[in-house]
């Protein structure tokens, strides 16, 4: 099988057994790898109703087809299991260097199952594969970890949880390379409901490509446009990802004060450009990668990777915060503790406006950067208000009476896009399988930066194509798996063509949408039987109901029921939300169902 | 009842189409995808000069009363919109293109904007090439892989998520086609100045 590696392995914490067994090539066709993989191999392994904290549930480490080939970005890989922060389907990806290692050890996917008796890790050379006591490392932050194992970026990768995961916080993150996150939905936590500390490999096998020469042509037009593109060649390299901040607060779409407001007036002190001036010490870049948006920044406490512009908005806009370093300083922590840091900021942020309320009884403000280290590390050992923070803010929020200030879906924290100030992006949010992303598509490029060409933000008829499309897109880069700043430069077009000189098999464009496509419904699927329903397609109600009090988003609200009802019929889902069968049957998940088509 | 943007967009890409020659007084077609809906030109109207009640809605899938007004084309773009992950057609008629279509089997841009943004636009036909199921079935498979095809003697059918995206494949086609015509009656030896350019025809 050119471009997938033909194995998967499967190990049993419980027992300590482990198996190898062939990928089997229909489903690698259907599905390439990483969350499309992920998610087909979750719908058998982990039923209704089964705890996400449970032995039951399962970790799927799963590369692609694409990985570790050298295209660009081929570095990525992901994490499917089922949420324990929302009770959805859940994968997380990261970039790095592991998804790499891990393809070069000669595996697509990599099932962890059960629970280990006590601490262990995982260790995987080509000399074979061992479970290790990890009692020595129990307890230890993720960088320490991360160096005791060996962490050498080309030869040999770890990933790890830190306290957060031990802990079980439902917002803790998997870590890879000491700094990477596979963040959302709180994969850390059934890490460590395993008991697994972490997973070491190392690799030696090239991926096998079948058609060199066009695979070649490939990488060279691919460079070429991702060299002529300002974003991927100038933007992101010199501002990271925070390039987007005063461009998100200018049109009035930058969340404030827990989305009580959609513009910062301190936007510019934490903005991409105030990184780079002040803390930035020099930008990295992920194997295989000719973008590098990742930054190296330093405070006079620390000095590490990021942060992204997720993070600097969830510390900063949404805690209403201005001061850089402290940003930079809880970025770390997370980084060491294993948080996901858009669910840690959000749910401090709506810690923040409860106590403003008066409704719980904290020093922390709209503005306190001076607690955001201290409240952090009480999350990570679940030490007094830090305890209850740990579990998000959803849990968190209806503990207290207030779970309409809870900025999330389906018990996701909302990242960094104002959907009133954006409508299609609400519609995303609401939509998404593992609540609200901005990796399940995004509708910046459409709706802000003119990517492929500008649309009306506020525009509603006729916005679930477009909502539609770009999940599926990121549904197949997810699948592939690659990053997802490269689609900023390069069209989906030349992902396929890629796919077909790596495997031989004459995908298309059109087929790559489609993969993406069957990826989202059989996620739909998943959460359909787990007792989701229209009614989890929604958003917090302050975005519904309350509207934006001034700026160029004055007046707006989302305007998400008439969307949403054009998104269903556009999906081929019935007014509930269902995939009908027909739509089943073209997609070839028809065998999965209990349906008569 | 249609938005006024979405009108907007029609009007201002049908005016730029009849400008650019692109289009006789009554030629030519543009859609749009709006959810399981399709919203195209009226059978008849003239893109150069839209009026709101020219845009036609019907659904992508089923038919209703919509489809007694819609463009002879309506099949073709119901298809691709079935087959492809298309949001917008754009149909018209260029000049240059249609000439180059009628003496060989794809257009090879040998400028630097084509080769950057097409590399290379196939060239398909059928002997009968309107409103025939055959037709729109060639189509759309050969715009799951080109985001422009030429029909031959007949015209250009572009797909975009938007109408402006689509008519700049569109324009950029023409273009290209114009500076092969010229670099053919200047009739001087070809200077390569593009790396790996051998690959472009294996586009």
């Amino acid at each position: 099988m050119n471009g997938w590696a033909g194995q998967v392995l499967d190990i049993d914490l419980t027992s300590g057994a482990m198996k190898t067994y062939p990928l089997d090539e229909k489903m690698a066709h259907l599905f390439l790898g990483g969350r499309g993989l992920g998610a087909r191999l979750l719908w058998d392994e982990v039923g209704p109703g089964v705890d996400p904290l449970s032995p039951e549930n399962v970790l799927i480490f799963a590369n692609g087809p694409l990985t570790g080939t050298g295209y660009q970005t081929s570095n990525r890989f992901s994490v499917t299991t089922k949420s324990p922060l929302t009770g959805t389907v859940l994968d997380a990806n990261s970039g790095g260097y592991w998804g790499m290692q891990f393809k070069k050890a000669g595996y697509d996917a990599l099932i962890v199952r059960g629970q280990a008796e006590k601490p262990v890790y995982i260790d995987m050379k080509s000399s074979g594969i061992t479970i290790n006591d990890a009692s020595h490392l129990w307890g230890k932050r993720v960088r320490e970890v991360t160096k005791i194992l060996g962490q050498n970026n080309n030869k040999r990768n770890v990933v790890c949880i830190g306290p957060a995961g031990e802990n079980l916080s439902r917002i803790a993150a998997i870590m890879n390379d000491g700094e990477r996150a596979l963040a959302r939905g709180g994969p850390g936590a059934v890490m460590g409901s395993k008991n697994l500390k972490a997973i070491v490999v190392e690799g030696k096998q090239r991926p096998e490509i079948l058609d060199e020469d066009r695979f070649k042509f490939l990488l060279y037009e691919t460079r070429k446009l991702l060299k002529a593109s300002p974003l991927t060649s100038q933007a992101l390299p010199e501002f990271g990802t925070s390039v987007v901040m005063n461009i998100l607060n200018n049109i009035g779409a930058l969340p404030t004060r827990n989305y009580r407001q959609s513009q910062f007036e301190h936007a510019e002190e934490i903005s991409g450009e105030a990184l780079t001036e002040k803390y930035l010490v020099k930008n990295a870049s992920c194997w295989a990668c000719p973008i590098g948006c990742t930054r190296i920044s330093k405070t006079d406490k620390v000095e590490g990777e990021g942060p992204e512009f997720e993070t600097t908005w969830a510390f900063g806009a949404s805690c209403g915060i201005d001061d850089l370093a402290a940003i930079i300083e809880a970025n770390s922590i997370c980084n060491d503790l294993g948080f996901d840091t858009i669910s840690a900021g959000s749910t401090i942020a709506c810690a923040m406006e409860l106590a403003e309320r008066g409704q719980l009884d904290s020093d922390l403000r709209f503005g306190r950067a001076d607690l955001l280290a201290s409240t952090l590390e009480d999350m990570g050992y679940r030490r007094g208000l830090g305890n209850e923070l740990a579990e998000g803010s959803l849990r968190f929020a209806t503990k207290y009476g207030a779970p309409e200030l809870s900025m999330s879906v389906k018990g996701l924290e909302m990242p960094a896009y104002d959907p009133r100030g954006m409508q299609g992006q609400g519609l995303l949010y609401a939509t998404s399988n593992r609540g609200a992303c901005h990796m399940r598509g995004n509708m910046l490029g459409l709706e802000v930066l003119g990517l492929p060409k500008l649309i009306d933000r506020f525009q509603v008829q006729g916005k679930s194509s477009y909502v539609i499309l770009h999940q599926n897109t990121a549904a197949a880069i997810d699948s592939l798996v690659i990053c997802k700043f490269t689609n900023m430069g390069v069209a989906e077009e030349y992902f396929a063509r890629a796919l077909a000189a790596v495997t031989g098999v004459p995908y298309t464009t059109g087929d790559l949408i489609k993969v993406g496509e069957r990826v989202y419904n059989l996620e739909r699927l998943y959460n359909i039987r787990e007792g989701f329903t229209r009614a989890d397609d929604t958003l917090p109600p302050r975005l519904l109901n309350e509207a934006v009090t001034e700026g160029p988003s004055k007046g707006w609200v989302n305007k998400l029921e008439p969307m949403l009802n054009e998104y269903y019929r556009a999906r081929g889902w019935d007014a509930n939300g269902s995939p009908k069968p027909k739509k089943l049957a073209d997609l070839e998940l028809a065998d999965l169902v209990d349906v008569k088509i | 009842m249609i938005d006024e943007r979405i009108f907007q967009q029609f009007s201002e890409i049908g005016r730029d189409l009849y400008e650019h020659t692109m289009i006789s007084s009554h030629g030519g077609n543009l859609s749009i995808r709006l959810g399981d809906r399709v919203i195209i030109k009226r059978r008849g109207a003239m893109l150069g000069r839209l009026k709101p009640h020219d845009l036609i809605e019907t659904g992508i899938e089923k038919n209703d009363s919509g489809v007694a007004l819609a463009s002879t084309e309506l099949l073709a773009h119901r298809t691709i919109y079935q087959q492809t992950p298309a949001l917008a057609i754009v149909h018209c008629h260029p000049r240059t293109a249609i000439a180059l279509s009628l003496s060989r089997d794809e257009i090879v841009p040998i400028d630097n904007e084509a080769s950057y943004l097409l590399k290379k636009i196939p060239i398909i036909w059928e002997e009968f090439a309107s409103g025939t199921p055959e037709m729109a079935n060639k189509l759309a498979a050969t715009l799951q892989q080109y985001k422009i095809v030429m029909l031959r003697g007949h015209g250009s059918f572009a797909i975009g998520q938007t109408l402006d995206e689509a008519f700049f494949w569109t324009s950029t086609l023409e273009e290209a086609c114009e500076i092969i015509l010229k670099a053919k009656i200047i009739d001087e030896p070809f200077i390569e100045y593009r790396g790996m350019s051998s690959a472009y025809a294996k586009w």
